[in-house]
């Protein structure tokens, strides 16, 4: 959009069609403006929020209802753990600010493991700690998810052979889902989450 | 304070088991004792010598020997003095400082469980930095790393 065009189209502009010919989302044209862009956003939602409603009719009807419907909501708001283990954790805590702002993916860190079903191991595991991250494990109520965030919480590390150091929180708990890096930046953390959210979409049901 | 005023003091109060005082970079002096006088020589260091912090306790193993070694500081002369006292290496052990400075209660759990040096008459002589029942010390010359396999540590569940 160019300097000298007005940023709010007048009112009788008429409104860009939701779904283009051929059922192909519309390209914008560079003088779509902001407001004609949430507008444009709320009329696609309003078809794919029809079509998911129609499913869950139509698998209210089969009798398998309630389980995708759980499966839904469960892997659309999941609650990780709010804790930091080492490093990794302040990749942890800026994918939660701002920037990143994972709380657009209905994730949002709890601070009490019984109101979790999602733990984010992210850091280094010590033995010291360990019967304690069982602890919380045991404490989450079912069904629960575990993501081993970064080098560390997958295999060690770059401790892996040291005296204090479990080699991989899966010796401990199950890991569904594991990130790469040291640590891994939040796109990745993010990443690993809508992963865990495919994996969760599969399993369920 | 240098080293010799520190010899003077010591002579002067009665220093049971002292071995050496040297000049030594970065303190006051270091004061070589036997382990066996470290209970009385304790308190004399302590108020003859006005050294009322202990700011860490720390061990070595020299594979021959055992080496533990105190770290103090002086608040009116702001000078570190180093005490340190050879060891057994079969059996390390020395009396606890902790009945002087109450600040080597936790330094010396850590150089106990680390460095496998036993202080007598601790009061509570516990693991600080590893979990209940880890039967290693690390910091010693003859721990091997180990792979991550062999290092069985069990999880104990509350
Ligand atoms: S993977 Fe790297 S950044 Fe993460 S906890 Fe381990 S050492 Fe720290």
């Amino acid at each position: 959009m160019s300097a000298a065009q007005p940023t709010v189209p007048p009112a009788t502009k008429p409104m860009a069609p939701a779904v283009g010919p051929g059922g192909q989302l519309p390209v914008l044209s560079p003088d779509v403006s902001f407001i004609e862009i949430e507008a444009l956003r709320s009329q696609q939602f309003l078809p794919a929020a029809k079509e998911a409603l129609s499913a869950l009719v139509k698998e209210q009807a089969e009798g398998t209802l309630i389980r995708p419907l759980f499966n839904w909501a469960g892997r659309n708001s999941l609650f990780p753990l709010h804790w930091g283990l080492a490093c990794c954790a302040i990749e942890f805590a800026a994918a939660f600010g701002a920037r990143w702002d994972a709380e657009r993916f209905g994730v949002v860190p709890r601070s009490s493991p019984r109101q979790c079903d999602l733990m984010i191991v992210n850091g280094t595991v010590t033995w010291k700690v360990a019967h304690k991250l069982v602890t919380l494990y045991e404490q989450m109520p079912e069904p629960k998810w575990v993501i081993a965030m970064g080098n560390c919480a997958t295999g060690g590390g770059p401790f892996r052979t040291a005296y204090s150091v479990v080699p991989g929180v899966d010796k401990l708990v199950p890991v569904d889902v594991y990130i790469a890096g040291c640590p891994p930046r939040p796109e990745a953390m993010l990443d690993g989450i809508l992963r865990l959210e495919e994996l969760i979409r599969e399993r369920g049901a | 304070m240098d080293a010799d005023e520190v010899r003077a003091k010591l002579t002067g109060a009665g220093a049971p088991g002292i071995l050496s005082v040297d000049p030594f970079p970065g303190v006051a002096a270091r004061v070589r004792f036997s382990p066996d006088s470290a209970a009385p020589l304790f308190p004399i260091v302590r108020d003859a010598l006005g050294f009322p912090h202990l700011s860490t306790v720390g061990g070595i193993d020299w594979v021959e020997r055992y080496e533990v070694f105190y770290l103090l500081w002086s608040d009116t002369a702001k000078t570190y003095l180093l005490l340190s006292a050879d060891l057994d290496a079969k059996a390390p052990h020395i009396e606890t400082a902790s009945s002087t400075w109450p600040s080597a209660n936790w330094h010396e759990r850590e150089a106990w469980e680390l460095v496998g040096i036993g202080f007598d008459h601790h009061p509570d002589l516990r693991h600080l930095l590893m979990p209940d029942g880890y039967d290693f010390h690390p910091l010693q010359r003859a721990f091997k790393l180990h792979e991550p396999e062999e290092l069985e540590v069990k999880v104990r569940h509350v």
